[in-house]
């Protein structure tokens, strides 16, 4: 029979060809049994909450309430807390990027225009603290913590803090508001190694195979749906992630 | 307490490409050279090895290849009626450092200028009239040609083996390539990258609208190569972590595959890291150097004394150098006198976002860095700016670098910033969207130039390089004008929805666009518009070359890197043939 | 418990994707696991369903015979399988045994085959070799991290965390026959395997002395991935 090569087969997508695949993109399909066998980042079995070093008890409230308002959990998949995001945002600030790794951070200082970026002296750990102390205080006014809100309410004041209606100790809100959003983007979606992305449930969720990436073969596959586990760069061949915080942010 | 070193031939600054081809070639020729590199040491084993350079987050958002801006930022602002402020953090254009430079994480491609950028200035006149460009605009020609240096294009893509289809051999034209490309004398070293689902989507539609598309060229690898310098690279596996990354398998054109090991081995050599330079130094009449002066790692400071100083660091690094060593008068703007800092320029970047249904599978984490689908026929000019109010254009291309969810998660306009509706939305639209991506042409313009701030300082109490900035009307008028063109041919895709972002002002330094500074150090025929000769020669110290980007008098269609080569080797050849042999001014000033 | 685990990316229930085109779906348990014992060529057994052809040499569970040069295949990636019986059949990869088999097969035959030893689990433990500690070092370290002086890059960047393999990249090396591994980087190195797309593993092979083919597939060999 006469050989099909990759290129030839290769239609547009939706004609209908009856010859079987020359490369077999085998899919495997999650099935809700198979999730135990996936790749699984340690410390969660027992209750499924992280060791939190930077935050205090009252700033996890708020934190895990509000990531989970930013990247919600749904049908979907999981969301913020589900992806482990306010860990990530715990061994972040308390690590050396909270403490100003690659920042420039000598005076004078002064506002800027928009397009001059970040001019405050707070290093990302001071600035959530300062932050979240002064929405602590703003909230203990109405008598009801962020996290006790319901979830309007919660999506209400977090629009307030994002619009900049805020002044939250001399950080503007659309400051810290933006800061937050962006980490906890960067904890849904990045290497598992990092204390986020758990388990690899975001990269899942958007099909997105992660850290081992040959593609040479797969690439000649037009408009076909790859299937792949995401694969971290920490993980090793039995399945285990090992997580790390201390991976500097220079070469 | 300065300890003065024994005297060398050269100094190259700034060991990147450029300073590792010229440190070659110069010691290859029997010359003692030092290469002064303030970052260390790095080689594709086992620095550039994965899974662990696949972390979006260490090398894409904490910038972990990138110079060390706690140190040495750049100060910025819009206006020069404002006040500079420190880039705190990089975002809109991240210099490199470390052996090697930033062509170790660049995205590979590379690119020829064409004729008429060499002479923007002639040809705009005698095509448009005297009167077409804008006051402010300070458009000027190269002082070399495209035919001067197209042997030195070929030279440059030969040592790379930049994977690519000619379109014009000779005088002609051949089908697959880019019509529109100025003759070049045989086809590149090695053949077109497999195309992205992307591209080909991109081909047949830019096709059906009457354009000519044709693949990127790459220099991430199509096949195994080796260069006339005997280095051996690796086909490119498309693994989606090329700009901002090294690469783990011999695959990427950068200085450690391409000819480092060569001079690395060369006993005329010595390359010294950790070394800060802070400045050339001149004797008593200001225009001869006698060396340079730097600080090490360790803090202690040295005079190295040297017959011949190239400035080879990252473009703006080259101007500030200048600036702090007292060599040329600096650009005022006030005046229009001086040359140093003028004519700075960068990039004008757009986008178009085509949105597909969910059963279109896009797969946008396989790429290279340069495996995308492009057209110049809105480029350069390329096409009739009659009428149109602007000069410049840009290259449109479904140029698919990587599907790296962190910063990569298009939606449609209209989509929440967060919650269940920018969730649902990113799910919807991750691996059903084409991005294009138009690479825009930059004019300079009196009021954007570069000098050193009043205030603010780098970690050796040098003042720090000041950027003043913003997008000349000709170059928005410009990016309005492709992005419909572009928009078009989304639509020829069948998208569902096609939504173009032109680039407006005012340019803030908060989003990343390119690392493609230009200007500074222009080079030309006209000491009073220029710093360097056409041989990249210092006007006023004839011992100080200054090789990089920092030499265009303005910014074409296309990035940069494949100019800089020519031109390096373009010097090189004045350095070995007429200067070192003759020392002195190779153009009557 | 998570000996599921143990196995690369390719599972039991395996599907084709096309786009919209087609799909395929194999079920976890093929019927010709009963019939274990090799037959003489051309015998049909009587009431069962056939044997697969691969048995006589690859084994019922896939287990190869090291000693033979014939791989491991339980569990290998069905994409990959059915690649190489390809390959064989028009001679970019050069075997006289596998070249004759894999001709007779018809295409629905291969795909069934690779699915087939696709689904197997690989509880089977690593192949021992024996190799001394510096060997061994220089087998690690050529498989996390590479080696600049020849110019390789870490196997594992390909081959996946202590080389279990990438679905639709590369086939696993863990608990590989050292021997067959060893066969399969001389033919790259002689340019009589060609099947590598991109000539990845040629480029990589060339690179290698004796010493290091030794220390590599030694080294995967007794890498054990069969337990927690």
């Amino acid at each position: 029979m006469a050989k099909v090569t990759r290129r030839s087969f290769v239609t547009t997508v939706g004609a209908a060809s009856v010859v079987p695949a020359a490369a077999l993109l085998t899919a495997t399909p999650r099935a809700p049994a198979e999730a135990a066998t996936a790749a699984k980042t340690p410390g969660d079995a027992a209750s499924g909450k992280p060791v939190y070093l930077f935050f205090n008890a009252d700033e996890v409230l708020f934190i895990e309430a509000a990531c989970e308002r930013l990247i919600p959990a749904d049908e979907l998949g999981p969301g913020a807390l589900g992806a482990a995001v306010p860990n990530y945002l715990d061994k972040q600030l308390g690590g050396a990027w909270g403490a100003g790794e690659r920042l420039y951070r000598s005076g004078p200082w002064q506002a800027g225009t928009p397009s001059q970026g970040y001019q405050l002296p707070f290093t990302p750990g001071e600035l959530f603290h300062t932050c979240l102390r002064a929405i602590s205080r703003d909230l203990a006014a109405n008598k009801t913590p962020f996290h006790e809100m319901p979830a309007d309410n919660q999506d209400a004041y977090l629009r307030s803090l994002e619009s900049g209606a805020h002044d939250l100790d001399g950080v503007p809100s659309g400051t810290f508001f933006a800061m937050l959003l962006e980490m906890s983007v960067e904890g849904f979606f990045s290497d598992p190694v990092y204390g986020g992305n758990r388990d690899m449930v975001a990269w899942r969720m958007i099909g997105f195979p992660g850290a081992y990436a040959d593609y040479f073969e797969a690439i000649d596959h037009h408009g076909v749906k790859f299937v792949r586990e995401p694969m971290s760069l920490a993980e090793d061949g039995k399945g285990h992630i090992h997580t790390r915080q201390d991976i500097p942010a220079n070469l | 307490m300065v300890q003065r070193l024994k005297e060398v031939d050269v100094i190259v600054i700034g060991v990147g490409m450029v300073g590792s081809i010229v440190a070659k070639e110069l010691a290859a020729a029997g010359y003692k050279v030092v290469g002064l590199e303030r970052g260390q040491t790095r080689f594709t084993v086992p620095e550039f090895q994965s899974p662990a350079i696949h972390d979006e987050l260490r090398f894409d958002i904490r910038k972990a290849m990138m110079q060390d801006n706690t140190r040495e930022p750049v100060t910025f602002r819009n206006l020069g009626s404002q006040v500079a402020l420190p880039v705190r953090r990089w975002e809109s254009f991240l210099p490199g450092t470390g052996l090697g430079g930033s062509m170790v994480h660049w995205n590979g491609q590379t690119y020829r200028f064409q004729a008429n950028d060499f002479q923007l200035a002639t040809r705009t006149r005698e095509r448009y009239g005297k009167n077409f460009l804008d006051a402010d605009l300070t458009i000027q020609d190269w002082g070399v040609t495209y035919d001067d240096l197209e042997p030195h294009y070929d030279r440059f893509e030969y040592l790379l083996g930049t994977s690519g289809k000619a379109g014009n051999i000779k005088g002609r034209i051949q089908p697959g390539g880019d019509p529109h490309e100025s003759p070049r004398s045989r086809d590149y070293p090695t053949p077109p990258q497999k195309e992205h689902f992307s591209g080909a989507m991109f081909r047949k539609a830019a096709s059906s609208l009457g354009y000519h598309p044709f693949p990127q060229p790459s220099s991430n690898l199509s096949q195994p190569y080796t260069n006339p310098e005997g280095m051996k690279l690796n086909a490119c596996v498309f693994c989606g972590f090329c700009e901002r990354y090294a690469c783990e398998h011999y695959a990427k054109s950068v200085p450690q595959t391409v000819i480092l090991p060569v001079l690395l081995a060369n006993p005329n050599f010595e390359l010294r890291t950790g070394c800060q330079v802070q400045r050339i130094n001149l004797d008593s009449t200001k225009k001869h150097a006698t060396g340079v002066s730097y600080i090490d790692a360790v803090g202690r400071e040295f005079e190295q004394p040297a017959s011949l100083v190239i400035s080879s660091m990252f473009s703006i690094n080259n101007v500030r150098m200048l600036l702090l060593s007292g060599i040329g008068a600096p650009y005022n703007p006030a005046t229009g006198q001086g040359v140093v800092g003028r004519n700075y320029a960068y990039q004008t970047m757009s986008t178009v976002a085509s949105f597909f249904d969910e059963d279109v599978h896009i797969n946008p984490f396989m790429a290279s860095g340069a495996s995308g689908t492009l057209i110049n026929d809105f480029a350069g000019d390329n096409f009739d700016h009659g009428g149109l109010g602007f000069i410049g254009g840009a290259f449109i291309g479904a140029v698919n670098t990587n599907g790296r969810p962190i910063q990569y998660h298009p939606v449609p306009p209209g989509t929440p910033n967060w919650g269940k509706g920018w969730k649902q939305a990113v799910i919807k639209h991750y691996n059903h969207t084409v991005m294009f991506s138009l690479h825009g042409s930059s004019a300079a313009q009196r009021q954007n130039y570069l000098d050193l701030d009043p205030t603010y300082r780098d970690a050796w109490g040098q003042p720090l390089l000041r950027m003043t900035f913003d997008f000349p009307q000709n170059d928005i008028k410009m990016a309005a004008h492709v992005t419909a063109k572009a928009v078009e041919i989304g639509r020829a895709m069948g998208a569902k929805q096609v939504v173009g972002s032109p680039r407006k002002g005012p340019y803030t330094v908060t989003q990343y666009q390119t690392t493609h500074n230009t200007g500074g150090t222009v080079m030309g025929d006209d000491p009073k518009t220029s710093v360097v000769n056409r041989y990249l020669q210092s006007w006023d110290v004839p011992n100080v070359f200054v090789i990089g980007a920092s030499n265009y008098p303005q910014n074409a269609s296309w990035n940069p890197t494949g100019t800089l080569g020519a031109l390096t080797y373009w010097a090189i050849d004045a350095l070995k043939n007429t200067y070192l042999k003759h020392p002195g001014r190779l153009v009557p000033a | 418990m998570n000996t599921q685990r143990a196995i690369p990316r390719a599972r039991c229930s395996s599907s084709v994707l096309l786009g919209s085109i087609m799909i395929l779906a194999v079920p976890c348990a093929p019927a010709a696991q009963t019939a274990p014992q090799a037959k003489p060529a051309g015998t049909k057994p009587a009431a069962e369903a056939p044997s697969a052809p691969c048995e006589a040499c690859h084994g019922a569970h896939g287990e190869g015979m090291a000693a033979a040069h014939v791989p491991r295949i339980a569990g290998q990636s069905a994409e990959y399988l059915k690649k190489q019986l390809d390959d064989y059949a028009d001679g970019t990869r050069d075997n006289p045994v596998m070249t004759n088999f894999a001709k007779a097969l018809s295409e629905k035959q291969r795909i069934k085959y690779a699915l087939q030893y696709a689904s197997m689990p690989t509880l089977l433990g690593p192949q021992l070799k024996t190799l001394n500690t510096v060997q061994l070092a220089r087998g690690h370290q050529l498989a996390f991290q590479g080696d600049e002086r020849i110019r390789v890059q870490a196997c594992n960047s390909c081959h996946g965390p202590d080389g279990i393999g990438v679905l639709h990249a590369a086939p696993y090396l863990a608990g590989q026959s050292a021997d067959y591994i060893a066969s399969a980087l001389k033919s790259f190195q002689q340019g009589t395997r060609k099947n590598d797309a991109g000539e990845l593993m040629r480029s990589v092979a060339k690179q290698l002395n004796d010493a290091d083919v030794v220390a590599i597939s030694g080294y995967f060999a007794q890498v054990d991935i069969s337990t927690k």
